[in-house]
């Protein structure tokens, strides 16, 4: 059956052609506008679930960011210490050679290099209760200084602090103030003591420069694990800046619009509208009655 | 044959011209009014008296006019009221999905799934620095953010809800109202037709009516041999002849009752009635309970489910852990009984103290436990994986729910179309018979001045020879 047409018939299908082709132009302007390629869940949930999933990594990666840059503060605190306290350490092995070389020095010479060697340790002391925003970095995850007057390490054994570097890995940036300086009697600060000791009571200090040289070995080789960790640290940050790029990427290929597309896409839809206003101003205007007299 | 019978043939054509004429200015008058169906005279001949006198056979005695022609088709108002029934039905649905989908906010800045990985980072810091009291601030806001953000989510579903039964009631009301009018034209189409009168314009607002209450409530009319309408819902009439019955929504007025919200007839003791179609089934499987596949019972009770799972996975990880003191950790979050948990949830700790950061024995500024809490939300079954579950199946049930409204749409669309291309006035057309019943009219009074003159001849200038 061919439907009969009417002037309202022809007036209302303009209308809703007209209405559809203002509602697509409105949808293309709202996405040219916010930039966003949909507004709702619903008009792509797929890009909706993956969105939810790219924002939390996002969120983790920036946290990552954030982690490894106190974690290098730490690394590097730590290394500068342990490197202070090894030239320190260094002069104390020259005083105790000179102190050993008992035939040419006199008690006031001896005495000279037991003040400086005091001195000495209490700089150790100093760079081994070394703080970073008012928590000591060899005292692990204790409260307070790392070591007390009596030279004994305060730190919890076996208790590391770690940085979350990535999601499956977490980095040590401390070091363990009883493996750098020793604890209590083994410490290098009791060390320096007895050599201080021996120097005013004149006894001969040769033998302890073995015990100087094992505990430099020690700072050594804590000095460089710390310098092992900070490589790590620093291969991190560069997987965490890679990932801040692809994570964004990944993002906006899901929610950005693709400009050129939907400006193309608007363009043409505003031609369609355009030429349905004009056909129907054109189809809407004649009636019987124009012709009649 | 009368010597005059000529005359009666044009007075009754020039009576039959007048008609069309008006019939004609009706059309054009009310071709926007809503619902109006084009009239078309009917005449037919009127046949002669006798079949043949003695000068042989006679003409007829004019026109008659025998009625005024409703162009309705009734297969036709029947396909719009039941494509108004579906298409009310899937747009009231498709409409509260949206209305839930953009309560949710998601994906962004403020949406659950953001605040949710806000507290996990909050955590991390924390893990950084677990002397400092400004972290262990912030994680405490960012729980109690959390915390209100799932309150709003869970209270804007609720009231969701109240209007959505507010809308029921109201929609009942209609029904009613429109029910009531139906019989009462019901009952003058039917004194009409037994007069012989035209009720066209009575049947126009009844359809009208029929088409309000299809959409609302999906009933299904039937034209009855004396002219009346009957329509029924779920089999059972909501009006029949001149009598309309009276439907009535009954049930819980909150969302948290659990309880269905029925339809029922307005007589003490009526079963419920089931709807299938029109706005009001579509509201009340809105309204559904959870289990029954509300939309909005199901939302409320992801919130809720949040709520406990985020509970439950946080106080596990956190009693793990032990304080600054060194006493073990106790509950981070609190679920308040005897109130939804989505409501009842609330942040314990106040500060640093009571934060369990640390994993036991690890020493006063240990990080390792707030790190594990912080790793919950990467948990494959934890609150961020459940709730971002809830944004995706809530998105394809809108995504389904507005495609089926936009199909139902254009087919009333068409449906509608289908109707008005026969019922419509045509100005075009109404034109064409205005000008044909003018013609008819001047040609009726110009056989009416022949035959005056021939009767001028026989009466006035018979027998007057040789004057």
């Amino acid at each position: 059956m061919i439907s009969r047409v009417t002037s309202q018939t022809l007036a209302q299908s303009a209308l809703r052609n007209l209405q559809s082709g203002l509602s697509d132009l409105a949808r293309l302007q709202n996405q040219a506008t916010s930039q966003r390629a949909f507004a709702a869940p619903s008009d792509d949930p797929a890009a909706a679930a993956a969105a939810l999933d790219l924002h939390a990594a996002q969120r983790r990666n920036d946290q990552y960011a954030r982690n490894i840059g106190d974690g290098l503060t730490w690394v590097t605190t730590v290394d500068n210490a342990i490197s202070a306290s090894t030239s320190l350490l260094g002069r104390a092995r020259d005083l105790t050679l000179r102190g050993a070389n008992s035939g040419a020095l006199d008690a006031n010479a001896r005495e000279a290099i037991a003040l400086e060697l005091e001195t000495i340790a209490d700089e150790l002391l100093a760079q081994a209760n070394t703080t970073l925003l008012g928590r000591s970095v060899f005292a692990g995850t204790a409260e307070g200084s790392a070591f007390g007057p009596d030279f004994a390490f305060a730190g919890v054994p076996g208790s590391e602090v770690r940085r979350r570097v990535a999601d499956g890995e977490t980095v040590r940036v401390d070091a363990s103030g009883a493996e750098v300086f020793g604890s209590g009697e083994d410490s290098v600060f009791a060390l320096i003591g007895s050599i201080v000791a021996d120097l005013r009571g004149g006894a001969d200090v040769r033998g302890r420069i073995d015990q100087i040289d094992d505990r430099m070995n020690a700072m050594l080789g804590v000095q460089g694990t710390v310098g092992a960790r900070q490589n790590q640290i620093m291969r991190a940050k560069d997987a965490a800046a890679d990932a801040t790029v692809s994570l964004e990427a990944q993002r906006a290929a899901i929610e950005d619009i693709d400009t050129v597309e939907v400006l193309v896409a608007l363009k043409s839809q505003e031609l369609v509208y355009q030429s349905a206003l004009a056909v129907t101003a054109r189809v809407m205007q004649p009636t019987l009655m124009d012709f009649l007299r | 044959m009368s010597t005059f019978s000529g005359l009666g043939t044009a007075a009754s054509a020039l009576a039959a011209a007048r008609r069309g004429m008006d019939l004609a200015g009706q059309n054009v008058a009310n071709q926007l009014t809503p619902g109006y169906t084009r009239q078309r005279l009917e005449t037919s001949a009127v046949a002669p008296p006798a079949s043949s006198t003695r000068f042989g056979p006679v003409a007829g005695q004019g026109v008659s006019v025998d009625g005024i022609a409703r162009l309705g088709d009734a297969v036709l108002d029947a396909r719009v009221r039941d494509t108004l029934a579906a298409s009310g039905y899937w747009s009231a649905r498709a409409q509260a999905a949206v209305r839930a989908e953009a309560s949710l906010a998601e994906p962004g800045k403020n949406g659950l799934a953001d605040q949710l990985s806000q507290l996990w980072t909050a955590w991390q810091d924390l893990s950084n620095a677990p002397d400092s009291t400004a972290a262990a601030a912030a994680v405490v806001t960012r729980g109690e953010t959390l915390v209100a953000r799932i309150a709003d989510g869970y209270r804007s579903v609720a009231e969701q809800w109240s209007s959505a039964r507010d809308a029921a009631e109201l929609t009942v009301d209609q029904i009613n109202a429109a029910a009531a009018e139906i019989a009462e034209l019901n009952a003058g189409i039917r004194e009409v037709g037994v007069a012989g009168g035209s009720a066209n314009e009575l049947i126009d607002r009844r359809n009208l009516l029929a088409q309000t209450v299809a959409r609302l409530s999906g009933a299904v009319g039937t034209v009855e041999s004396d002219g009346t309408l009957t329509l029924r819902v779920d089999g059972n009439a909501l009006v029949s002849g001149t009598r309309a019955r009276e439907l009535d929504v009954t049930g819980p007025r909150s969302i948290g009752a659990g309880e269905p919200v029925v339809l029922a007839w307005r007589e003490p003791g009526a079963p419920p009635v089931g709807v299938s179609s029109g706005e009001l089934a579509g509201t009340l499987s809105v309204l559904a309970p959870a289990e029954s596949g509300g939309v909005l019972a199901g939302l409320a009770a992801s919130y809720n489910e949040l709520a406990s799972s985020l509970a439950a996975t946080v106080n596990a990880q956190h009693r793990l852990g032990s304080t600054a003191s060194g006493a073990p950790g106790g509950d981070f979050f609190a679920v308040a009984a005897g109130a939804p948990a989505a409501l009842g949830l609330s942040v314990v700790p106040r500060g640093r103290d009571e934060l369990a950061i640390a994993a036991p024995g690890a020493g006063a500024l240990d990080g390792g436990n707030a790190d594990a809490l912080s790793g919950i939300g990467k948990r494959s079954d934890g609150p961020d994986a459940l709730w971002s579950d809830v944004v995706s199946r809530l998105a394809v049930a809108t995504s389904a729910e507005s495609g089926r409204a936009a199909r139902a749409e254009t087919t009333a669309v068409a449906a509608a179309a289908a109707q008005q291309s026969v019922a419509g006035v045509d100005n075009d057309e109404e034109t064409m018979s205005l000008l044909t019943y003018q013609t008819a009219y001047q040609a009726a009074a110009r056989v009416l001045t022949a035959v005056d003159e021939a009767l001028d001849v026989l009466i006035n200038r018979t027998g007057l020879v040789g004057r």
